[in-house]
């Protein structure tokens, strides 16, 4: 369909719109990220319907009721694409995977042989965009003003990259990695959807992956096989791959060297007004939960027991604690985690049984602490950055006693 | 004797998309402001991507705005004049602007 088609087809509804954030709120620096965007009336290919952004690229976020379980269902979620074209139709019996650059024999692997020809591993993992929550910060910074549901944890599993490398035999002087995935833009011109990784920050734990939650890749998450990086942010975890080249040399790419940067100082901050001469990748995620129930504005009753239900993660140390606060973070009490069975890069989901003993509002925080003793700051204490990367504010919801 | 022909041809064809057709992404209408400025938008920026990519930035002031206009050009290589960037600029701080910041 051409775009000229775009007011004819004018077929359903608004998506999600951030506007109308008030002045007051736009200088009072970093707060809640947004939290009352209702899920669209249009359900994406394999998906239910989400909070929506945008149809080209599809731009698609959780709801927050979802971040009760230890796994987020495939038709919920999140999405996140650069390009206007990505691939409507792929065909798994022909569609390969090429492998090529500084190696000793250059790869085309079919679908059937990454399935048949390795071995087969899974890595229960989180996938969160850099930009996750970027609405909380102030003034508000460029890009997509996601609430906290640009994120979701899934079982992937596939092959591993060390296995394909070691199979093509790496030269000596190889050093970096690009990615390619089959998203493309509108003018040729425009740069592809690279990402480059040094070989150094690639484990046993990077798989190309063609199946999450047990089912085939819906399309709009990467459909037929994706990167999957676990602990990084998912700018990383290139979808619908479809190349990977070996170097000995760093290509400068726009989506590496301006994209996806927080400033390369200590607090990763600056202002508006005096920009980090310097920047660096955003890389690894830093530790998080998210509360998924109650939400925003839900009804509780007096003296009924409440379980409060939530994700937490961080890079792959592991979230050691989950705290909880009803009284505005005066003091905290752990909350129960689960086993931690599912690894460490994934979700630890955490509930937490309280009686509430006022009528009226109370606001429930969470605040998780990882195993090296990192923990979430107040969304107050979080300073600034241009891309809005990297929030992990202490979660918060305020609920109604009746 | 058809059982044993099921099987054969699952065995010559073992991979099967859950989704075997084409998928088709909906298109959605976004709430527009009409204005002057509009017809650069929508023959410079709705090829490559939807209102609403640009209407979630959030409010922005003019520099942010216009800033977005000069990435598409130097990154995204977008063939948009200098007059249609300007004219794309002031839409989108008169319509989606935060005049309260320069």
């Amino acid at each position: 369909m051409k775009r000229r088609d775009f007011f004819k087809k004018a077929a359903v509804v608004a998506g999600a719109v951030a506007m109308g954030t008030t002045t007051a709120e736009a200088n009072a620096g970093t707060h809640q990220p947004i939290d009352n965007r209702k899920v669209s009336d249009v359900a994406f290919p394999e998906k239910r319907p989400l909070i929506m952004y945008s149809d080209r690229p599809p731009l698609l976020e959780t709801p927050r009721d979802v971040f009760t379980s230890a796994l987020t269902p495939n038709d919920q979620f999140f999405v996140r694409w650069h390009m206007p074209d990505i691939p409507t139709f792929i065909d798994p019996d022909t569609f390969t995977i090429s492998v090529n650059g500084l190696v000793e024999r250059e790869l085309k692997i079919s679908l059937n042989d990454l399935k048949t020809k390795f071995e087969q591993v899974e890595v229960t993992a989180v996938l969160q965009c850099g930009g996750n929550s970027r609405s909380a910060y102030a003034p508000i910074p460029g890009g997509i003003q996601w609430g906290s549901g640009a994120m979701g944890c899934a079982t992937w599993k596939g092959v591993r990259l060390s296995d394909i490398l070691d199979h093509a035999g790496l030269k000596k002087d190889a050093e970096w990695i690009g990615f390619n995935g089959s998203e493309k833009a509108a003018y040729y011109e425009t740069p592809n959807f690279v990402r480059e990784l040094h070989l150094d920050e690639l484990d046993d734990h990077v798989i190309l992956a063609y199946q999450m939650n047990g089912e085939d890749l819906p399309y709009l998450n990467g459909y037929p096989l994706r990167l999957v990086l676990p602990g990084y942010y998912s700018d990383s975890w290139v979808k619908m791959l479809s190349n990977i080249t070996v170097t000995n040399e760093y290509k400068h790419l726009f989506f590496m060297d301006v994209a996806y940067r927080v400033p390369d100082n200590k607090c990763e901050c600056e202002t508006p007004e005096k920009r980090a001469p310097k920047t660096k990748p955003i890389t690894k995620m830093n530790v998080k939960s998210v509360i998924g129930y109650p939400t925003n504005g839900a009804k509780v009753n007096n003296k009924s027991a409440v379980v409060v239900r939530g994700v937490a993660f961080d890079d792959g140390h592991g979230v050691r604690d989950v705290l909880v606060s009803l009284d505005n973070g005066k003091t905290w009490d752990k909350a129960l985690l689960d086993d931690g069975k599912q690894g460490r890069y994934a979700y630890r989901t955490f509930r937490y049984t309280f009686k509430p003993k006022k009528f009226g509002k109370m606001t429930i925080m969470t605040k998780a602490i990882n195993k090296i003793g990192e923990e979430q700051p107040f969304a107050k204490d979080i300073p600034w950055n241009h891309g809005g990367y990297k929030y992990n504010g202490i979660d918060e919801v305020t609920v109604e006693v009746v | 004797m058809k059982k044993l022909i099921l099987i054969a041809a699952l065995l010559a064809s073992p991979l099967f998309a859950q989704v075997k057709e084409k998928i088709e992404v909906p298109y959605v209408a976004f709430p527009i402001k009409m204005g002057k400025g509009f017809d650069a938008l929508q023959a410079n920026c709705l090829m490559c991507h939807s209102f609403g990519y640009m209407i979630n930035q959030g409010r922005q002031p003019r520099k942010f705005w216009r800033g977005k206009v000069d990435k598409m050009i130097k990154e995204f290589k977008a063939p948009i004049g200098e007059e249609a960037a300007k004219a794309v600029t002031d839409y989108l701080y008169k319509y989606y602007g935060n005049q309260k910041l320069k």
